[in-house]
């Protein structure tokens, strides 16, 4: 009699989201909302919210997303410490000389950072302040500068390890390590994507991604090539520390975070980066971000519990699992909804709400959890990129020189966000490139 | 021991479950029945949730749930609803007598041994190791007093409560190597909850409650050295098989676990005295089905398990000595007045039942092991 | 209205303070789990039990209090996300209002929610004492706590930023001074 309460409580949700306040409490004022209309309708007992403390209690004792402060510690302390910045700079020294070549030092220094990190701000915000200034001086092209830091930026999601990631497991209900390892290819393939279009554009149309003049190639070649070195090798160690421990079976992601982290103040230490300054601002950073992504999963299990009560999930079960075409009808709409509603919400809401109503019908079509994983995870890295709403360009916005409008960085980013979708398709035909590394890693 | 619902999720990521879906199979002819009883106005229409601690994967012991709302439906007439939910849909899966008890819902369905933190008693509700087997574990409820006993320490958390499956005697649990002695034990990490690790806690091994989803990874890849889920069906569905080479029996720490229906006490005393039958009558089916599914289906896996070349062990006679001496000074330990009450009891049946299957049954055992046709 | 400005300065102090208090446990929470990694080998190698459910439990009493005690840091901060389509068009004056309002009828009925409904939950854990099923586990009851503990210093917080909303919007404070924007640490 009251299907139709569900379907209208997610609507509630993004309109009552739209008004702008913290999405955290926003979820929950929907879930008070319809909770009230629920109950006078006497379709559920309010007692039922009873169930709230022990969910808040689940996530609090759930030992995947204790992989979370892990990276973010992680990652802002590369921030920090200006081992990510070295990186960008000397990278840029090096291919400037290529045209195209700062544009592609970009995608390898965003794809190195998201290998170590997956902490969007840290990089985008760090490439923003540094390159975007030299791509302009030397006249790169407005558009193609943003979009590519953007890019590059949001990389860090989908090459393990990302804090998405370990967020998306733990809600389709996968190891975290097989999608590390299931997102690894499809990773890299990515970033070699990237790459490759910088190129492409760089010889199509030579003034839009110019070679820097060989009076801006500072250091000789053996000094550059030491300094390479020296720069690469924190990135690297960490890599190395975080999924080869993942990879050889010494530690589950939550650990390798955990590793990973302390692994990252002994660089930033032994590089006499890590002042007490900076150490205080990186547990700051940490604890803010960690406050926040937990804060909206404790707003989305209040909506979840009274969407639950309202038999909204149910609908949408039964919505999606009837959807013509089948399997197939079920992939493509997924995949649309997830695509559609990443320019108005936020990766975390999106995963918190909507990934939710999905698994069960993906289990119930037989799909190989571990590709589906790694499909949403593809195509949830678009939200960061897509208009109106997307984190990367927030981020660059915020430290982009004055000559950069909002429309510039939005237009930019659209070769990319074509360039992402693409990648989601090869994965669904090609399941292999998501499913080769976790059945060598764990034989199955 | 399931010991923890696998891979907890913090969302709810099932389907809503009907009362008819994984659930077990129909049970067969020999189940017990309650005819039901003259139909009219007087049968109140009564809707319930039943909140369990299992994913739906595990369908085996999910279906202790939904063979016994399936059966209050049918006899009912449809008038008394019990919809089942997934570990994680309603709250999580290890705090379901507390849901219970503060009435989130009417009803659960879980493993009482989870809540040994809120007193050590309730895990006479399941199983103690070197306790009962299921049969024994029957007797001991039906017609021992335990019913009374573990309904009389519910009384305390304002629930009520009946067997609602027992998974057999589980298996002891899959091991990356061989171990002998209690010296092999020392500095081993084990996935186990409950007393069980408790009490190899005391012989030297380092015990971990890890989620379901978690166990294969870490077994796989030596994250951990060995661990232990239910028995070889629910085994084979997390791929332990393909985690450790050795297989050890008998699960010496759940001989014979019983799962039970919890129900709010406020809840079930409103319930008209023919409902309340019903809920007793599918609880006895819902025990006996269970049993005789695990039963059943744990051959074929064995089989499979044992074709794949997987090493079958046991125990030796040393580990399980300072294993049972182990659990009975731990029993002795503890301070919890409901502990203390129910365990004299409890002891004395058991030594007398033992001394009854073993001057009758085993004889019969041991001849057909050693005499096969 | 300059009362409730002091009252509102001396709630910032007070949070500020917290907030210290949950981003000083994150170094801790990386050495217990490094901790927990190391003795997994370190106690194999010398054949002796390091580890136990005491540091594994620890591991995310300390998560959980980092972000439980946090929460009202963050608000302070302007740290919880927004979706922000419409909102970063508004004008100062507007925002103020926004966010008076969502303090009003989101944040403080959500956090009385929590309150509620977590009330009894807690206290049934106290009275009998919850412990960890688990074998060298922690106390139950002390954790869950934080459960009523984290709403409660919310709503305190959101006293004062309803405060600091409601002078902007009137005018008494300038709204483009209340209206923070900080977005550096976000991921
Ligand atoms: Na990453
Ligand atoms: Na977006």
């Amino acid at each position: 009699m009251y299907e139709w309460l569900g379907p209208a409580m997610f609507l509630g949700a993004l309109v009552i989201l739209g008004i702008g306040y913290p999405v955290a409490f926003s979820l929950g004022a929907t879930a008070i909302v319809f909770g009230i209309i629920g109950v006078s309708l006497g379709i559920f007992d309010p007692i039922i919210i009873r169930a709230m403390p022990s969910r808040i209690f689940n996530v609090m004792s759930n030992y995947t997303l204790l992989a979370i402060p892990y990276f973010i510690f992680l990652g802002s302390m590369l921030e920090k410490s200006g081992l990510a910045e070295d990186l960008l700079d000397t990278m840029g020294v090096l291919f400037g000389p290529i045209r195209g070549g700062l544009a592609i030092s970009v995608v390898v220094v965003g794809a190195l950072l998201a290998a170590t990190t997956g902490v969007v701000a840290a990089t985008v915000v760090a490439m923003g302040l540094i390159s975007l200034p030299i791509m302009l001086r030397y006249g790169y092209n407005k558009e193609l500068a943003c979009g590519v830091i953007c890019a590059a930026g949001t990389l860090g999601q989908i090459i393990p390890p990302s804090v998405v990631l370990v967020v998306l497991g733990d809600q389709i209900g996968v190891s975290v390590g097989r999608l590390f390892l299931g997102s690894l290819i499809p990773g890299l393939l990515l970033a070699a994507a990237l790459a490759f279009y910088c190129w492409i554009v760089a010889l199509l149309k030579p003034e839009m991604a110019p070679a820097l003049p060989l009076s801006a190639r500072s250091m000789s070649g053996a000094a550059l090539a030491k300094r390479v070195v020296q720069v690469m090798i924190p990135p690297l160690l960490l890599i190395v520390a975080v999924l080869g421990s993942i990879f050889f079976g010494i530690a589950t992601a939550t650990e390798a975070g955990a590793v990973g982290a302390l692994g990252a103040t002994l660089l930033a230490l032994a590089n006499r980066r890590l002042t007490w300054k900076n150490f205080i601002a990186v547990c700051d950073a940490t604890m803010r971000a960690t406050t926040m992504v937990l804060f909206i999963l404790i707003g989305s299990t209040a909506f979840a519990l009274v969407f639950r009560a309202l038999s909204g999930d149910k609908f949408v079960f039964d919505l999606m699992a009837n959807l013509p075409g089948g399997a197939w009808g079920f992939l493509i709409v997924s995949m649309l909804i997830v695509f559609f509603l990443g320019f108005f919400i936020d990766f975390f809401e999106i995963c918190f709400i909507v990934i939710p109503l999905f698994v069960p019908v993906a289990k119930a079509l037989g799909f190989d959890l571990v590709w589906f994983g790694v499909l949403l995870g593809a195509n949830l890295q678009t939200s960061f990129l897509t208009p109106p709403f997307g984190f990367a360009l927030f981020y660059l916005r915020g430290v982009a020189p004055p000559g950069i409008t909002t429309g510039d960085i939005y237009r930019g980013v659209v070769p990319f966000i074509a360039i992402q979708l693409t990648i989601v398709v090869i994965l669904i035909f090609f399941p292999q490139l998501a499913l080769y590394l976790p059945a060598i890693s764990f034989g199955r | 021991a399931c010991g923890q619902p696998p891979a907890v999720t913090n969302q709810p990521t099932t389907a809503p479950a009907q009362p008819t879906a994984a659930g077990g199979e129909q049970p067969t002819a020999a189940a017990p029945t309650a005819q039901a009883p003259a139909q009219g106005s007087s049968m109140p229409a009564v809707e319930w949730r039943m909140g369990t601690s299992w994913p739906i994967s595990l369908d085996t012991i999910y279906g202790g749930a939904t063979v016994l709302a399936e059966r209050v439906a049918e006899l009912s007439n449809g008038m008394f609803k019990i919809t089942t939910f997934p570990a994680g849909e309603l709250f999580p899966g290890l705090e379901v007598v507390q849901n219970v008890s503060q009435g989130t819902v009417e009803s659960g369905h879980t493993a009482l041994y989870y809540y040994v933190g809120l007193d050590p008693a309730w895990a006479f509700g399941t199983s103690l190791p070197f306790g009962l087997t299921a049969q024994q574990q029957n007797s001991w409820l039906y017609h021992g007093g335990g019913e009374a006993a573990i309904n009389k320490l519910g009384q305390n958390f304002n629930v009520i409560s009946f067997a609602a499956g027992n998974t057999g005697t589980q298996m002891g649990g899959w091991f990356r190597r061989e171990i002998n002695t209690v010296a092999d034990l020392q500095g081993l990490k084990m996935r186990i909850p409950g007393l069980g690790a408790q009490v190899l806690k005391n012989l030297g091994v380092v015990t971990q409650t890890l989620p379901g989803g978690e166990i294969f990874q870490a077994l796989s890849t030596g994250a951990i050295d060995a661990a232990e889920w239910v028995g070889p069906y629910d085994d084979e569905k997390l791929g332990l098989p393909d985690a450790a080479e050795f297989y050890y029996a008998p699960g010496w720490w759940e001989p014979g676990p019983s799962l039970h229906a919890v129900f709010n006490l406020d809840a079930w005393n409103k319930l008209p005295k023919e409902y309340q039958n019903f809920i007793r009558v599918a609880a006895w089916e819902s025990n006996m089905n269970m049993l005789a599914k695990y039963d059943a289906l744990n051959n074929d896996a064995l089989e499979r398990i044992v074709a794949k070349g997987k090493k079958l062990r046991v125990y030796s006679d040393e580990i399980m000595n300072a294993a049972q001496k182990a659990s009975f000074e731990l029993y002795a330990g503890y301070e919890s007045a409901a502990f203390k009450e129910i365990f004299p009891s409890w002891n004395a049946f058991r030594q007398k039942i033992q001394r009854w299957h073993q001057t009758n049954e085993l004889p019969f055992n041991v001849f057909v092991k050693n005499n096969p046709i | 209205m300059q009362a409730l400005l002091r009252l509102s300065r001396i709630i910032d102090t007070f949070t500020e303070w917290v907030g210290r208090l949950a981003y000083i446990l994150v170094p801790v929470v990386v050495g217990v789990g490094v901790w927990n990694v190391a003795n997994r080998y370190v106690g194999r190698a010398i054949g002796r039990t390091l580890g136990s459910n005491f540091y594994i439990e620890a591991q995310w009493y300390i998560f959980s209090m980092i972000f439980l005690l946090g929460a009202a840091y963050a608000l302070k901060h302007n740290e919880h996300v927004r979706v922000d389509v419409f909102y970063s068009n508004f004008s100062p004056k507007r925002k103020a209002l926004v966010n008076l309002l969502g303090t009003l009828f989101f944040l403080l009925p959500f956090c009385g929610l929590l309150i509620y409904f977590g009330w009894p939950y807690v206290e049934q854990s106290w009275r009998i004492r919850e412990n960890s099923p688990d074998p060298g586990g922690l106390p139950r009851y002390i954790i869950k706590t934080f459960l009523i503990v984290s709403p409660i210093l919310l709503i305190i917080q959101g006293i004062s930023e309803a405060i600091k909303y409601f002078a902007a919007f009137r005018g008494v404070l300038d709204p483009s001074q209340v209206v923070v924007e900080e977005k550096e640490t976000k991921l």
